[in-house]
């Protein structure tokens, strides 16, 4: 019994293929257009993730930088810096006295001359402040911040890399947007499916109607209208996980030029296995369903005449 | 098998297709229903199938009510009944042995008997030597015959035809005819809606008229 059930699916899906493969040109527009319908949400995935990655790595680099008070003695700083390091937030401080400082404006400003007239160092003494790696998430740093501020030593506290927070602010915002558009455009690919499927079941509504008066069920007269919808909606998402993999390919060269140009190792990465099954269980289901829905409605409606 | 009380088939349009039929057809009996076009011959045969349903009285069917029969029993119930169309409403783009072993994966049958049973009832309608053309191929009488293989592929205890040799000449009517004659005497119930006195004339089996819906004559179980 449970043998022949098997067999009698199996059979169903190689007839089904059959059917769909009798109709190439057809078949392929609708998982093309399945296929692009799905790589749109599935691109954006991508480049988020990518983009969320290559943040993470500045993220390490989130430094607060605290500019001193001008007047205040190496004791006290390294009294200070002895205090900051003690903090369960920071991993490492540095120092930079303000005769360190002055070299180095000179030697990047190139107005070494101009400033050599002065008769006074300008500048501040600075400690940079490199948070443990437990406390890089922005709002780990902005406490932080906030807590250095409180040092009466400090002139001013600032994040470095505060735009890192406002990118991640971004991101989040952009990944609520590609969840909403995901939602859309799986909508988009049950219509499309569903209206395959409609067609389909009107083109053979002769052969549904015979059916019915012999007897069969409607989870029978169904069954390859499901397995339809669901094998064009697998490679549909296959065929968006292939546009998805183009896109990078043609990306990646010019991406690793930039990149290096900033002296970064980053790659562009592809999605995961977790993510291609997702992608693809969600062509497949998605395919089933808005067949069910479709096929539901429209068997209804055929009965003998 | 078949027991009709009082049944009325009014269609939405206020038309009464049949009215206040009286009817009992027993397990094994074979009977005609004749009369003009639009008598309600065909009408008769659609309620007995559950296509159409009866507006009043109590139709049993195998044992079923008709009224009462429930749309998603309605495929079970069909299983038990052959039926052979004028038009013989066979799939074009199959062969042959794919259109007569139809029922047979429809109801889920065994794979290893599906080839056995399709040769025999092709070898009753004699086509065994035509199982892997296509209708379209066939000749007129041909087609029925594969038409009357699905119906009996199953072997259900009741056969119903609508007008089946409608399109024959005598000669192919004839060879259809006994085909059912042969049926009938295996056992099966067979019930023919027809308007040929030819076919009536030559098989001596029990006659129903209809005239304009209401039973006009009924000449009784033949011995
Ligand atoms: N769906 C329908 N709606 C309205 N009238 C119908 C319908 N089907 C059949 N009829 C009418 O019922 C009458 C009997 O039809 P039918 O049973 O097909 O007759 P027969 O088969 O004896 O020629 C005819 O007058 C026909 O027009
Ligand atoms: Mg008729």
């Amino acid at each position: 019994m449970i043998r022949n059930y098997f067999l009698r699916h199996a059979q169903v899906f190689f007839y089904t293929l059959g059917q769909l493969s009798r109709t190439p040109v057809a078949s392929f527009l609708t998982v093309a257009v399945i296929g692009i319908t799905l790589a749109l949400p599935a691109g954006l995935y991508v480049a988020l993730e990518n983009v969320q990655r290559l943040a993470r790595g500045w993220e390490d680099n989130g430094q607060i930088s605290l500019f001193l008070k001008q007047d205040l003695s190496d004791a006290d700083i390294e009294k200070l810096s002895g205090k900051i390091r003690k903090l369960p937030a920071v991993s490492w401080v540095d120092y930079i006295s303000r005769q360190a400082a002055l070299a180095e404006f000179k030697k990047l400003s190139g107005f070494g001359d101009a400033l050599g007239s002065l008769d006074r160092n300008p500048l501040p003494p600075v400690l940079i402040v490199h948070p443990a790696g437990s406390h890089t998430r922005p709002d780990a740093l902005q406490s932080l911040l906030k807590d250095l501020r409180r040092y009466s030593e400090v002139e001013l506290a600032q994040l470095d890399l505060e735009w890192v927070r406002r990118l991640y602010a971004m991101l989040d915002l952009a990944k609520q947007g590609v969840l909403i558009l995901t939602a859309g455009l799986a909508v988009a690919v049950l219509l499309i499916i569903g209206n395959t499927i409609r067609l389909a079941v009107l083109n053979r509504r002769d052969e549904i109607e015979i059916i019915k008066l012999i007897g069969g069920t409607n989870t029978f007269i169904r069954r390859p209208f499901l397995y339809s919808g669901a094998i064009q909606g697998f490679l549909g998402a296959i065929m968006a996980w292939l546009l998805v993999g183009l896109g990078l390919l043609i990306l990646s060269g010019p991406v690793h030029r930039l990149a290096s140009l900033y002296g970064s190792l980053f790659v562009v990465e592809n999605m995961g296995f977790l993510a291609t099954l997702a992608l693809i269980g969600t062509g497949g289901l998605l395919g089933w369903l808005g067949s069910r829905l479709a096929v539901g409605r429209h068997l209804q409606a055929i009965e003998p005449r | 098998m078949i027991e009709f009380t009082h049944v009325f088939k009014r269609f939405p349009s206020g038309f009464d297709a049949l009215r206040d039929i009286n009817l009992r057809i027993e397990a094994g009996e074979m009977a005609f229903i004749t009369g003009h076009s639009g008598a309600g011959k065909s009408t008769l045969l659609r309620l007995i199938t559950a296509i159409e349903r009866p507006t009043r009285g109590e139709a049993l069917v195998n044992g079923r009510n008709l009224t009462k029969l429930q749309r998603r029993r309605i495929p079970y119930f069909r299983r038990e009944i052959g039926v052979v169309f004028q038009d013989h409403k066979l799939l074009l783009d199959r062969t042959v042995y794919d259109n007569v072993a139809l029922p047979l994966i429809v109801t889920g049958a065994d794979d290893k008997e599906i080839p056995k049973r399709v040769r025999a009832a092709l070898e009753m309608v004699g086509l065994l030597d035509k199982e892997r053309m296509y209708p379209v191929t066939l000749s007129g009488g041909e087609q029925q015959r594969v038409g009357i293989a699905r119906a009996v592929v199953n072997k259900p205890p009741l056969l119903l035809a609508d007008e089946p040799t409608g399109n024959l000449d005598s000669k192919l009517s004839d060879e259809i005819l006994d085909l059912f004659l042969d049926f009938h005497h295996h056992g099966v119930t067979v019930l023919i809606a027809t308007h040929d006195p030819h076919l009536i004339d030559r098989a001596r089996q029990r006659v129903i008229e209809l005239n304009h819906g209401e039973l006009a004559l009924d000449s009784g179980a033949v011995a």
